[in-house]
């Protein structure tokens, strides 16, 4: 898009009349440099930084994951203070939640939705930019606690009124409950995006039973995140409200119950752990079908379990709560529902290993992380299934068994998925593959360090070692896995840290041309977005495609000849689009950036001087304004031709709109 | 740990392997029984869920082991199918590339099927569940004792003539009689932690503004740890407590005895550690019949309370049970309680500063003062009526 070129700096209307180009200032114009990607709109970008940032607090994460490990090494640990330890372990798991698993789903979402759906971006490009900036902003802000009087204190969960101002007197508490408050509008302004997008812009043909899997999960997880995120906004302003303005919503003397805490909290709370493992299901049912050479099987049951999960992940949420105080009848309840989430949960399993089945497996990077999805998250639903029986839960919430269990669920089963998705999606998003030889060791590290790691602490915690214990004694016998345990935190980081080694390696070896390009099909994909040049250009597609089936690209190379016999008719790289149209696009901005630098500050001020907040108010307010001034589209932005054309071989049978990717985003 | 409980680990650890290739499993699998061995053969905790020994545990374990069984067979189920797919259905390198595998897009008789069986098999362990559940939370009306969990300690209250206040209170060890289902009363006075003494029960949250019943119950004597499971802040990691369980007759000559006030010491160390006991410990501290003003709810504390010492010296641990109170010999083990009055903060973490735990005297009383209120409190009661074996 040649959006570099010499522009007035004023549009003259048809009018007559004259209007600045972009409301109130010139736009960012930058086609290449920093400028490129802290202003862009443009989808792919935005999912790329996604990735790269939540890749940063991933690794951060991790170090505090191995500063836990490193304290629990040896009974009576020194490593750290009590203190530090309740910081540490409450940012690793708000860190992981919030700032890895989340936004590295958005990655994909963003990055891979409109490809796959065959629209030129999102439907509000803008929002798109705001909820990412959010997200970094509210990120940064959730560890500036570190460097002003330390971390929260009080668990990712947050449990009222152990995190009021009586019993947490810092502002760690304060940092989160802000934090998060920026961190969720990301989340929710993403979720609407992403919503719109999936309903709306979907390329002609491609009905919601013809879209990809990833798709409808990330469907699913933005309803999720859309219903979810609201109730834990609640718990959080009301919890700062009790912080910052001595509100006793959480206050017993004044008649609060503290388990209005918890209910809010998990009614979030279970839901998010669909958001977190759902994409990474989406991500195996592309990948399972592609490299065993097979359509998924059961397509209609893989989705409708999906949402099912999504419904029924909201009748579940006390069984967090099963030793709170719920009363027999509630237990009950929540434990049978409980346990009939695995119903859905169970048939994607199978349908997967029946998928594989009668396949021709490439044992790709891909798709060793997608069978070790498959294998670790059976262990870690199967462990859940224990926890739901409630009885036996008395013995294990609370305990190692619980964290052994949620890790299968996060680290093999989301994480796992995640990884799939990264070495599936690298050479669509960046042009090449990474190296093979790399991978392996990445692979066989982080997965024989992950059941190092988490697979003892099933024993742990059926031996009684209790979660959120800065030290155990000499006398609790818990020594010996406790060391296993770290041991394998380590082999983990040596995974990672070749997985770092392979992203710079093959990036620099990519630039000096050692490592090849990739062409647009290089897996015998499936999906539309294999059916654009890698990377995938700045606008998508050349022209829409028209959808005539599940799976389409696919069919588009694979047909049956004359005895019936099924034949790859194409190549791949040969049919697909050539990227060499340069249509409508929607232009960068700076609102959505500067808007996101004004709710941090007014979190900041209302810690320590309103004034800040008084500041950070006039920012956000007027990049609201400036934003509601300004086009999405610069008229003005370089563009040769409209670019919407038909691709000359593909006629709309049906003549229906055959342009949804050319109306104009509006956010 | 328990034969039982070492099939459900190797269950999930068999699962896990199923993605690598065959050596290595073979290498894994002989690991894996060294790993075994080794973990048969270290030492059980004191604290240990899968050695029940109350009624209330009992029924628990065999509910927890049904439902691991399952888990772990269809574990097995699952892990034999994703092998066999890496086995038997690997490209290999002489495939023709254009020989597409058949291409089924489902089977709806299938999918039922493996529909159907897991609802069966839940619906199988919600039908024992449920039962259990009602079962086990039912209130017992054994007699009753008040627990109460504060910043980082228990107290544990008896209302022996049922008038409606308390006749003993006292701190980290919770004496039962052997042989009754115990009605326990669970509270908080500042933050949610929770009651959980694994041999006897399940866990039970104590939250601030709510009453919790809870059974506990043991058939022999003996002493059962427990450790508090709801993140509480600061010291949660040293917020420990035992159950006590004695023989019908020990209990009743326990509770005569802690009924009896304390009185003012006549020897001259122990009467000087009385009157120093009187200047700097009394406004958090009670010892009925003689120090009672600091009555519970003072304000030094964001809880209200700090532990009774009226007869100290018949627990077996102090400060949160984190402390033992007596040496392997029987002796009393003074050189951690001098310490621990001398500087609390520093053998525990916590936050007098924010009325979070005891104060330190380091720069109040000297050594000598030091060694009078020892020498007090070893007359506080004694010696316990079961030692730690």
């Amino acid at each position: 898009m040649a959006m570099t070129e010499e522009r007035p700096e004023v549009l003259e209307l048809e009018s007559g009349e004259t209007t600045p180009t972009t409301g109130v200032f010139a736009r960012p114009t930058n086609a290449s440099g920093w400028r490129s990607w802290f202003f862009t709109v443009d989808h792919k970008k935005i999912g790329i930084m996604y990735g790269a940032v939540a890749m940063f607090w991933f690794f951060w994460g991790g170090i505090e994951a191995l500063l836990i490990r490193l304290q629990l090494f040896t009974p009576n640990g020194d490593v750290l203070t009590a203190e530090q330890y309740n910081q540490i372990f409450t940012m690793h798991g708000t860190t992981m939640v919030f700032l890895v698993i989340m936004p590295l789903a958005a990655a994909f979402a963003n990055y891979m939705v409109p490809l796959q759906i065959g629209a030129r971006d999102v439907a509000f490009p803008r929002m798109n930019a705001l909820g990412l900036w959010l997200f970094v902003f509210g990120g940064i802000f959730l560890n500036l606690s570190w460097f002003l009087g330390g971390g929260p204190d009080g668990g990712w969960f947050a449990y009222a009124p152990n995190t009021g101002v009586t019993y947490s007197p810092g502002t760690g508490m304060d940092f989160y409950t802000f934090g998060l408050q920026i961190a969720g509008i990301a989340s929710l302004v993403g979720s609407i995006n992403l919503i719109v997008t999936i309903i709306n812009m979907r390329a002609p043909g491609m009905s919601m039973l013809r879209m990809p899997v990833f798709t409808w999960m990330i469907l699913v997880v933005q309803f999720l995140l859309l219903f979810a995120l609201p109730v834990i906004t609640v718990a959080l302003v009301l919890l700062s409200f009790d912080r910052t303005f001595d509100a006793n919503f959480f206050n017993v003397a004044m008649g609060a119950d503290p388990l209005l805490w918890q209910h809010l909290f998990w009614i979030f709370g279970h839901p998010e752990v669909y958001i977190l493992i759902l994409p990474s299901f989406g991500i195996v049912s592309e990948t399972l079908p592609v490299f065993s050479r097979k359509p998924l099987f059961g397509y209609s049951v893989i989705v409708i379990s999906g949402a099912a999960i999504g419904f029924m992940g909201w009748g579940v949420w006390a069984h967090h709560m099963f030793v709170s105080g719920l009363g027999p009848v509630g237990v009950a309840a929540f434990s049978a529902t409980t346990m009939f989430i695995a119903v859905p949960t169970g048939v994607k399993i199978l349908n997967w290993i029946a998928t594989m089945w009668g396949g021709n497996i490439r044992f790709t990077l891909p798709m060793m992380f997608s069978v070790s999805l498959v294998a670790m998250f059976t262990i870690g639903g199967l462990s859940g299934v224990m926890h739901a029986v409630a009885p036996a839960d008395t013995q294990q919430t609370d305990t190692y068994f619980i964290v052994a269990h949620f890790h299968y669920v996060l680290f093999g089963g989301a994480l796992m998925g995640l990884f799939a998705g990264m070495y599936y999606w690298w050479p669509k998003a960046f042009g090449y593959k990474l190296n093979d030889a790399l991978g392996k060791w990445h692979f066989w590290f982080v997965l024989i360090g992950f059941n190092m790691t988490f697979g003892p602490m099933h024993i742990l915690g059926l031996q009684g070692m209790a979660r959120r214990h800065s030290r155990y004694g000499p006398e609790d016998g818990f020594d010996f896995w406790n060391a296993v345990v770290s041991i394998g935190a380590f082999v983990i980081l040596i995974g990672m840290i070749i997985f770092a080694i392979n992203i710079v390696r093959t990036w620099l070896g990519y630039k000096a041309g050692t490592v090849p390009q990739e062409g647009a099909d290089p897996w015998d994909g499936r999906t539309l977005e294999w059916a654009i040049p890698s990377p995938a250009p700045e606008h998508n597609f050349d022209y829409v495609p028209v959808v005539t089936d599940l799976d389409d690209f696919w069919h588009k190379k694979y047909q049956t000849d004359g005895t019936g016999k099924l034949r790859k008719v194409a190549n791949g790289n040969d049919i697909a689009q050539k990227g060499d149209q340069h249509p409508h696009l929607p232009s960068a901005s700076y609102w959505p950036i500067v808007l996101a630098a004004g709710l941090p500050l007014i979190a900041l001020g209302l810690i320590y001087n309103l004034w800040l907040s008084g500041i950070g108010l006039l920012l956000m307010l007027g990049s609201m304004f400036g934003w509601s001034l300004e086009p999405a589209t610069d008229p003005d932005a370089g563009h040769d031709g409209h670019g919407d054309h038909q691709d000359p071989d593909i006629t709309d049978s049906d003549g229906s709109d055959n342009n949804t990717a050319e109306e104009a985003p509006v956010g | 740990m328990t034969a039982t409980n070492t099939k459900l680990t190797e269950v999930t650890t068999n699962s896990m392997t199923t993605n690598r290739p065959i050596l290595y499993r073979a290498v894994r699998l002989g690991a894996l029984v060294a790993l075994i061995t080794a973990l048969t053969s270290c030492a059980t905790g004191r604290i240990d869920p899968t050695d029940p020994v109350g009624e209330n545990a009992k029924q628990i374990d065999a509910i927890m082991r049904l439902s691991g069984y399952l888990a772990a067979a269809v574990g097995i189920f699952v892990a034999i199918a994703v092998i066999v797919v890496i086995v038997k259905f690997r490209a290999r390198p002489d495939d023709d590339p254009d020989d597409l595998p058949e291409q089924i897009h489902g089977n709806k008789k299938a999918e039922l099927t493996w529909t159907l069986i897991p609802v069966v098999l839940l619906v199988f362990l919600t039908v024992i569940t449920i039962p259990a559940v009602f079962d086990l939370s039912a209130k017992s009306d054994g007699r009753t004792i008040k627990v109460e969990g504060q910043q980082w300690w228990w107290q544990f209250s008896y209302d022996i003539d049922e008038d409606g206040t308390p006749d003993i209170v006292t701190a980290n060890d919770l004496v039962i009689p052997i042989g009754e289902e115990i009605n326990l009363e669970i509270l908080s006075n500042d933050v949610i932690h929770s009651f959980w003494i694994p041999q006897l029960n399940g866990k039970k949250d104590a939250v601030p503004g709510r009453v919790h019943h809870w059974r506990i119950s043991s058939p022999v004597p003996g002493i059962f740890y427990g450790e508090c499971v709801e993140f509480c802040g600061l010291s949660h990691a040293n917020m420990q407590m035992r159950t006590v369980a004695l023989e019908q007759d020990d209990y009743d000559a326990w509770v005569e005895d802690q009924m009896k006030a304390s009185s003012v010491p006549t020897a001259a160390s122990a009467k000087r550690g009385y009157d120093l006991f009187g200047r700097h410990c009394i406004s958090c501290h009670v010892v009925n019949g003689v120090y009672e003003s600091a009555a519970n709810g003072n304000a030094n504390l964001t809880s209200g309370y700090a532990p009774n010492l009226t007869h100290l010296m018949t627990r077996t641990s102090f400060a949160g049970s984190v402390f033992e109170l007596y040496n392997d010999d029987g002796s009393l083990n003074i050189a951690e309680l001098r310490e621990w009055v001398r500087n609390a903060p520093a053998r525990k973490p916590s936050r007098p500063d924010n009325r979070q735990g005891m104060v330190s005297f380091a720069e109040i009383l000297n050594e000598a003062d030091l060694d009078d209120i020892v020498t007090y409190l070893s007359t506080l009661g004694g010696p316990p009526p079961l030692m730690p074996s």
